[in-house]
């Protein structure tokens, strides 16, 4: 009895709370100019990094729009830009969600990842009136090739200008003695190998032996973007074999290799975003301003500027780049000279100077 | 408990309406509690209960849609969902009837997508006629196989199914990845997904396989719902005659209600548990198969993530082990999963309430406490001691904690 009457109780709550907001439902108060849709991968809106980053750009480039609540994002006044967002739950609902868009007359929609080529290349082609962007990708077939459609523009980047520079970070300590152990030993955990992870270690790889030629590079894949114990696990396993630097190239799974290196007193770098309150052994991110990318090609609708194909993100558009974060285990920052170096890395990439590989090097 | 002489005696006989109401009493009331809760929770986050649920009515079953979504498509994209749901449902509400738990849906499902995978890749040459019967075949025999370990093992061994078809989920998903990543169907290149499967392993869309045909205002090609459907409905079908009309039914029902009066019954503890396995894991594999065939046309990532053969322990609590039940529970799952995405994006709620509500009426069927009310209540109560056979959620629990102990005990 005690039971029917709570909840009866709470029916009769939960009818008058639903009458009370009835009458307050919220009303749009500008007409858009354009409409746009950011589909997300699996990994959700709460990632960190790749998923939350996009939203960011959207958000800033919208006025209005449900993104200011579904991703507790501020939004910013400027274009006429209505900005929504999906989030794909799981892999199957990705063709669904470029679908909904495509089909309530948005501009532009946006599919976030690199896995998301094949549906976004079976929508774009059934809606050649509506413009698409893919980051880290093409619209692809179902065996990922380009169809070179020419309502789709193509966001990808130069992960491995990023990968470099906290790979220079990791080269430099070493030959400088100022890593933990000094093994002489550094790690790189991928989620799936795939382009955009491989760029990123490529780079890593490549400027650590470049500042440090003795150095040893491990490189490990979890085959998984989400589950964060798979990345733990293979972060411990090159921390056993001597690695004090993990280099996290796994989205949300990666989270757990920075929180290994945590527990081990190694140091770790992020990825995408800046990563410093992942965990207190992140000294330095490896950037991927995805959310600079999103941005720019929501102005080129706003502009009439929409260019099919290849758009190249790099540090000539400041869209990749590092960011120092968390001091050394003694407390101190990094050394004024090695950021300098550093620095010296980046300026001579963008000058052409210096080139990393995209392509992971063979030793 | 039930005895043997109560499984012997036909169902009893109540007046028609009122065991309608007893046996809907217990799924619909957990799907209003889960929804009315679900608006709670909506509102103390300071959105709009009815804005989030209008955009699930319109994502799930494209009614009230406010901001143009295609009613068509959001049908359309529902049933795709309730597809595979119906047939796992089926996977796991038959060994439910035995008294047995199948967590391993998932894991069996996956069995059958690898399976028709690998035929449709490299058979692609044959013909449809023969090419697209040995696809679905040969997943339901891979999802039979993959079953059938456990059903093996509890039978000979004793070892619980729930644990071992746990285990087998984990063996099938990093197969499925270990396939797909660097191994032997992986295509060349850096991509973690399997080659498409031809064109004559495809199970046909409903609609014409043609984007210049508009229908309902949109490209033909955008309404994705095949014909697995009717596999679907089949399927569902061959479950009830299965269990209600073939005496294999019988003894599987028999075992459900009480493993020792079976035995006594002259009923083959040990075969019949395997058997149900077999039968079990082929919906499920057939399920994996239809999904290929019918939508994905090959394997990727996103059966790392899937979670159809757990969401369907869901359906079949809901759909109380009966074939309408699971097709309802599957429809309602299935709009569920479509209806979320249209929230999120309409009244701008994270499509993660859908899984809020998912849980809270599972936990709702769990709680049982609706069945505490209807005792409650003066006409539609029942005595304590009558058997459940509509109500597996309860009836299960006590089943699969006493059927471990007599295990051990010499089977016939």
């Amino acid at each position: 009895m005690v039971r029917w009457v709570r909840v009866l109780g709470l029916v009769v709550v939960a009818v008058v709370f639903v009458a009370a907001c009835g009458s307050t439902s919220s009303a749009t108060n500008t007409t858009p100019k354009i409409k746009v849709g950011l589909v997300t991968d699996t990994g959700g809106l709460n990632d960190k990094s790749f998923n939350h980053l996009a939203a960011l750009g959207l958000a800033k480039a919208a006025s209005t729009g449900t993104i200011c609540s579904v991703g507790g994002l501020q939004c910013s006044g400027g274009l006429s830009v209505q900005g929504d967002v999906v989030e794909s739950k799981t892999g199957d609902e990705y063709v669904p969600n470029l679908t909904n868009f495509a089909t309530k007359g948005y501009d532009l929609v946006i599919g976030n990842g690199f896995l998301m080529q094949p549906a976004i290349g079976t929508v774009a082609k059934e809606f050649p009136n509506v413009k698409f962007a893919i980051v880290d990708g093409y619209c692809s077939d179902a065996n990922f090739n380009d169809l070179k459609l020419s309502n789709c523009m193509d966001l990808l980047f130069k992960e491995q200008e990023s990968g470099a520079l906290v790979g220079a970070i990791a080269g430099l300590l070493e030959k400088a003695k100022k890593a933990p152990k000094n093994t002489n030993v550094i790690g790189a955990v991928g989620g799936i190998s795939i382009p955009p992870v491989n760029h990123y270690i490529a780079g890593y790889k490549w400027a650590a032996e470049l500042e440090d030629p003795g150095v040893k590079v491990l490189v490990g894949y979890s085959n998984d973007f989400n589950a964060t114990d798979k990345c733990k696990g293979v972060a411990n396993s090159q921390i056993g074999q001597g690695a004090e630097f993990i280099f996290q190239v796994a989205g949300g799974c990666g989270l757990g290799a920075l929180q290994a290196a945590g527990q081990a007193k190694v140091y770790s770098f992020g990825v995408d975003a800046d990563q410093k309150d992942a965990d207190a052994s992140v000294i330095a991110s490896a950037l991927k301003k995805v959310d600079v990318a999103v941005y720019d090609a929501i102005q080129a609708v706003v502009k009439s500027s929409f260019q099919a194909g290849e758009n190249r993100f790099s540090l000539q558009n400041d869209a990749t780049g590092y960011q120092i974060d968390n001091p050394l285990s003694d407390g101190s920052q990094l050394p004024s000279d090695i950021k300098a170096a550093v620095d010296k890395l980046a300026a001579d990439i963008k000058s052409g100077a210096q080139t990393p590989p995209a392509d992971i090097p063979t030793t | 408990m039930g005895t043997g002489a109560v499984v012997a005696r036909p169902r009893p006989r109540l007046p028609g309406i009122v065991r309608l109401a007893r046996g809907l009493a217990m799924p619909v009331g957990s799907v209003l509690f889960a929804f009315v809760a679900g608006g709670v929770i909506v509102f103390v986050t300071g959105a709009n209960p009815l804005g989030a649920y209008q955009g699930l009515l319109c994502g799930g079953a494209g009614l009230a849609c406010a901001q143009g979504e295609n009613s068509a498509l959001q049908i359309s994209n529902s049933l795709v969902y309730a597809i595979p749901l119906v047939m796992c449902g089926v996977a796991v509400a038959l060994p439910f009837r035995a008294g047995l738990f199948n967590i391993g849906a998932e894991g069996q499902l996956l069995a059958g997508t690898i399976t028709a995978t690998a035929i449709g890749v490299h058979f692609a040459a044959w013909p449809a006629v023969i090419l697209l019967p040995v696809v679905l075949v040969g997943g339901a025999v891979a999802g039979a196989l993959w079953a059938g370990i456990a059903g093996v093992l509890k039978a000979t061994t004793g070892a619980h199914e729930v644990v071992t078809t746990i285990m087998l989920n984990y063996a099938a998903q990093w197969l499925l990845r270990f396939l797909i990543i660097g191994g032997p169907l992986q295509p060349p290149g850096e991509f973690s997904a399997s080659a498409p499967i031809g064109g004559n392993a495809r199970l046909p869309t409903f609609l014409p396989n043609d984007s210049s045909v508009i229908v309902f205002g949109l490209p033909a090609t955008v309404y994705r719902v095949h014909t697995g459907l009717i596999i679907a409905v089949l399927a569902a079908a061959v479950f009830a005659i299965l269990l209600w009309r073939t005496s294999l039914g019988y003894e599987i029902r028999a075992l459900g209600q009480s493993q020792k009066a079976a035995r006594y019954a002259g009923v083959s503890v040990r075969r019949t548990v395997i058997v149900t396995m077999l039968i079990a894991g082929a919906f499920a594999g057939l399920a994996g198969a239809a999904q290929i065939a019918g939508v994905d046309h090959q394997m990727t990532d996103k059966y790392f993530s899937d979670t159809t053969g757990f969401d369907a322990i869901a359906v079949a609590l809901l759909g109380l082990g009966s074939a309408v039940g699971i097709v309802l529970a599957a429809l309602l799952f299935g709009a569920l999963h479509s209806g979320g995405a249209v929230m999120q994006s309409d009244a701008g709620i994270s499509s993660n309430l859908v899984l809020v509500l998912q849980a809270l009426i599972l936990f709702s069927i769990a709680a049982n406490f609706l069945g505490a009310i209807l005792r409650q209540i003066p006409g539609l109560g029942r005595r304590p001691s009558a058997p459940a056979p509509t109500a597996p959620g309860a009836a299960l629990v006590t089943e699969a904690s006493t059927a471990l102990p007599e295990e051990g005990e010499p089977a016939t």
